[in-house]
């Protein structure tokens, strides 16, 4: 899937100015950048929630102009959210269900692709808890586990490891490392810890004020003047 | 088994209480529990769009005004209609039909309704679209009463053949009972829930929101359109006042005292909201102690019924069922 010169802009304002990127199947792919970057106002358009002002998204050699969310889900592209974004009032079960029989199964086939999967996440003892009680890293898992069930072409990760603690957060980055290899699917994740995205992504993109800053693998970006100077300068 | 306890659970309550009605055996009784149950049909016709979809809609009664027409229109004599109701159909003022055709086509044509109001207000966001539907509640009711060759206008429909008793009630309920819980575990029930907890995440879980909120809407006014059957032949008379605003308040009433997001709550609201307004209705008509004769005021029903409305609302938002179904007790583990 690729974004094509495309431009978002909310009142005259660009949040996103010719932005082009390239996901393929089986890579993990960073997308770093500050805060306000536009990095998730990116990850919207690839997944239908922003319609860009101009330019395209293409997924598997399709324009997806017009196309609504569940469009896009439908054609193999899936996400989580930030804010984690579960049904709370629905048991983490029913939670991963959701998107098997939105993608046309029946219940009880829905239900066991979802034990299957939690059980790949290690939260498969919790699956009938509701899921507004459940631990912050659990709610995670849970939010990952409905973007893999019946696997998408690619899957698009906004800050999954947000909030955790260190080794929290490498155990949830090495899950992400081994999505492509067990899935076959492309990943694009938004991460803000430096050291953790230059580890595991083939290639990522550097985005700064609406921009692709640079991009290509994580020791060409670390030797970029451009982002030395603009990004990591104080980081690294 | 246990996939079915709540609806085994809630038809199993309401069995009991038709035979203990029966055992009482008094006339004042069955009135009152008729009434309470066809109201519950409504309660759980509204709960299965309003529950299943987080949209509030305050329109539903317009379902039950067209439902109850419907089969005013169908199972009249027809002398009366062709005096009457001179703007009908052929069909309708020269037949009379069966009272299950014309419940069934009651419901079909609230249904049917539903299809086309819904088509054109379920893409609006929840908020707009339950404004909508009370504009269609506002709508409703001025045609029906000023369209005088079709609903006699704001003077009564009478001699609707009054078949329906508490036993044809509670079974009326217990196929409420069943339709909603088959729904709401249905696929698109699931759907529907994620939606109402979240928006966003359920359209990037492949849910089409609008569909399934029409589907909702469609099947919720049937339900309702049934109700509205049931109460012309129970009470035998129509107005077109019956079915507004009062009606509205007082269903909308027991859905939320019960709690908004359950089929339980359906049920256990209809049942404190009308206990509730029958002890205030009594006490309106005053007691005697002793010597002195104590009456709370004409309107305390209407007041009464705000505070418990209130009441629940602050102190459990979440109705008397706390959102959650009915279970047997389990042992802990």
């Amino acid at each position: 899937m690729s974004a094509e010169a495309v431009s978002v802009k909310f009142q005259g304002l660009a949040a996103l100015s010719d932005v082009n990127l390239t996901v393929l199947r089986g890579e993990v792919v960073g997308l770093i950048g500050p805060n306000g970057a536009g990095k998730t106002t990116l990850v919207n358009c690839l997944t239908g929630f922003q319609r860009p002002t101009t330019g395209r998204v293409i997924v598997a050699r399709e324009d997806t102009a017009g196309w609504a969310p569940p469009r896009f889900r439908k054609a193999g592209v899936a996400r989580t959210f930030q804010a984690g974004r579960l049904f709370r009032d629905m048991t983490v079960a029913e939670n991963v269900e959701v998107t098997g029989v939105g993608l046309g199964l029946d219940r009880k086939t829905a239900h066991a692709q979802a034990m299957v999967m939690l059980d790949w996440l290690g939260i498969a003892d919790k699956a009938d808890r509701t899921a507004g009680t459940l631990a912050y890293t659990d709610e995670r898992r849970v939010g990952i586990a409905r973007a893999l069930v019946i696997p998408p072409a690619f899957v698009l990760m906004d800050e999954p490891a947000a909030g955790m603690s260190d080794a929290e957060g490498e155990e949830l980055i090495s899950l992400v490392t081994s999505i492509p290899g067990k899935f076959g699917c492309g990943v694009l994740i938004i991460e803000h810890n430096m050291r953790v995205i230059m580890n595991v992504s083939t290639r990522l993109y550097v985005l700064d004020g609406g921009r692709i800053l640079a991009g290509g693998t994580p020791a060409e970006v670390q030797a970029n003047p451009a982002v030395i100077s603009a990004y990591l300068g104080a980081d690294i | 088994m246990s996939r079915f306890q709540t609806p085994l659970l809630l038809i199993f309550g309401m069995v009991v209480l038709g035979g203990l009605a029966s055992l009482i055996g008094s006339e004042q009784l069955n009135f009152t529990l008729t009434e309470m149950l066809i109201r519950m049909v409504v309660v759980i016709g509204i709960y299965l769009f309003v529950g299943n979809s987080g949209v509030m809609s305050f329109g539903h009664i317009g379902f039950m005004s067209i439902g109850a027409y419907a089969t005013a229109w169908m199972t009249l004599p027809p002398e009366w209609k062709q005096v009457m109701l001179t703007g009908l159909p052929v069909v309708f003022q020269d037949n009379t039909y069966p009272f299950p055709v014309a419940v069934l086509a009651s419901g079909l044509a609230a249904a049917g309704v539903a299809l086309f109001l819904g088509i054109a207000i379920m893409r609006l966001s929840g908020l707009a679209a339950s404004i909508a539907t009370f504009a269609f509640l506002a709508i409703v009711f001025s045609v029906y009463s000023n369209w005088e060759s079709v609903t006699g206008g704001t003077s009564s429909v009478i001699g609707i053949p009054t078949v329906v008793g508490p036993w044809i009630a509670v079974g009326f309920v217990c196929g409420a009972i069943v339709a909603a819980h088959a729904f709401q575990v249905s696929r698109v029930g699931l759907m529907l829930r994620a939606s109402r907890d979240d928006e966003v995440a359920a359209q990037s879980s492949a849910v089409e929101i609008v569909r399934m909120r029409l589907l909702a809407f469609v099947a919720s006014a049937f339900l309702v359109g049934v109700g509205g059957a049931l109460y012309a032949h129970f009470l035998g008379v129509l107005t077109t006042d019956a079915f507004y605003l009062a009606l509205s308040f007082v269903t909308l009433s027991m859905l939320v005292v019960g709690g908004l997001q359950s089929l339980t709550g359906a049920v256990v609201g209809t049942l404190a909201v009308t206990l509730i307004v029958e002890v205030l209705r009594g006490l309106e008509r005053g007691l005697d102690l002793g010597a002195s004769h104590i009456a709370l005021p004409r309107g305390s029903q209407e007041i009464g019924l705000g505070l418990a409305l209130a009441l629940v609302l602050i102190f459990r938002p979440s109705g008397l069922s706390g959102g959650k179904e009915a279970a047997w007790p389990r042992k802990r583990g």
